[in-house]
């Protein structure tokens, strides 16, 4: 009996109590910052529309939601931003990269062509290659351009509808372009309904 | 004599008995997280957090832990600890989640947490378990670090994400990648092993 509970009952019994303990040590801190990893993630969407709109901002949370609060309204499927008495409108998008789906918020002025910004909101590309979307030079490209676009060597874009492309992430590249090229489409069928 | 003792288990694993160029363990996440210092720098802290607690924990349990079921209790202390870490800098530092968050969860797979656990805290007292998982921690940590600043730099130009070189610099695609990686691993391995660490280098 004693050999019997000490093979088989108590590493048993010792396993369960064992899982026991880690899981209310994770799920209780999980519980307890719930609210505030919640706060993180809407702060950042809110973060990228203020960028995709061309707002400027003081980057904390609370100079995120001040300024979200103040210019930006909530329409259904997309959002609208007052900037400079000029209406934006900012289309969320999301569709393929290399390895996981891209989300981001193209800004659109009043004419529904025109780029007013490109942010991020999600990707999970190649950290250093194609991660660098997320890089600021990146996304300023497109801010006062109209697409489609054209992908050209990294540093040499000059013609309006030109964009650099990132070395050694040529395939990202091409996935974010197709993302940006689509918005202006997307705007009009959400917005106009055509 | 038991202070020189604990001195000595904080000083191997910086050097003679150096988890990464001795050692040679944690070596997938040498590759996969050194292209940025900033991403290394999180690593690093915590992998010395994971595998100093889990090797503090396992050892108060060392004599309740059945041996046949241990590694799967193992795991699971090393598992708990890396999803804290995971919850907390989701909470408190999102901007650094954003960018790391698929490589945290790799901390429960290196193989330096699992290697200490197994081969020192199963057999040894809380306190020198302590001090040989956060030193264990800390040598992976200057040698990740060194390749990190090395790949940066030459991949990126820059170091912390700040442009050092100029635009002259011309960015090595390779260093970004894993294979840059394993050149400079196997280079800093090599200048180690015959420099500073002659002796050891039949460990």
């Amino acid at each position: 009996m004693s050999e019997f509970y000490k093979e088989r009952i108590y590493p048993l019994l010792f396993m369960f109590i064992t899982t026991v303990v880690c899981i209310v040590l994770t799920a209780g801190a999980h519980i307890l910052t719930f609210d505030l990893a919640k706060a993180n993630e809407l702060s950042f969407t809110r973060r990228a529309i203020l960028n995709a709109a061309g707002l400027s901002y003081e980057n904390t949370t609370l100079g995120i939601e001040e300024v979200y609060l103040a210019s930006v309204t909530e329409e259904e499927g997309y959002y609208t931003a007052i900037v400079d008495g000029k209406t934006r409108y900012i289309i969320p998008l999301i569709g393929p990269g290399l390895w996981g789906t891209i989300e981001i918020m193209a800004g659109l002025e009043e004419d529904l062509t025109t780029f007013s910004g490109v942010a991020i909101v999600n990707q999970s590309e190649t950290p250093g290659l194609g991660g660098r979307i997320e890089e600021p030079w990146f996304t300023a490209q497109f801010a006062g351009k109209q697409g489609p676009f054209t992908l050209v060597e990294e540093g040499t874009a000059a013609q309006a509808h030109e964009v650099d492309g990132i070395t050694g992430a040529s395939r990202t590249s091409e996935y974010f372009k197709n993302l940006t090229d689509r918005a202006a489409s997307e705007a009009r069928r959400i917005i106009q309904g055509v | 004599m038991a202070k020189s003792k604990l001195l000595k288990t904080f000083t191997e694993p910086l050097g003679k008995n150096n988890p990464v160029f001795v050692q040679i363990l944690g070596i997938c996440s040498t590759l996969a997280v050194t292209n940025k210092v900033q991403n290394t720098m999180v690593m690093v802290l915590g992998v010395t957090f994971a595998t100093a607690l889990s090797a503090w924990t396992v050892s108060l349990l060392r004599k309740l832990i059945p041996s046949r079921i241990r590694m799967m209790v193992e795991t699971m202390i090393i598992a708990a600890y890396v999803i804290l870490v995971d919850i907390i800098l989701k909470a408190y530092y999102p901007e650094m989640w954003k960018q790391l968050g698929p490589y945290v969860g790799l901390i429960i797979t290196n193989c330096i947490v699992m290697g200490r656990v197994e081969a020192f805290a199963l057999t040894n007292k809380p306190l020198p378990s302590l001090v040989d998982g956060l030193a264990s921690g800390l040598g992976y940590a200057y040698v990740l670090l060194l390749i990190s600043v090395v790949r940066e730099l030459m991949g990126s130009g820059s170091l912390w994400g700040y442009r050092i070189l100029g635009s002259w610099w011309t960015n090595w695609a390779i260093m970004i990648m894993p294979p840059g990686g394993f050149f400079i691993l196997a280079i800093a391995i090599w200048m180690i092993r015959e420099t500073v660490g002659k002796e050891v280098s039949h460990a």
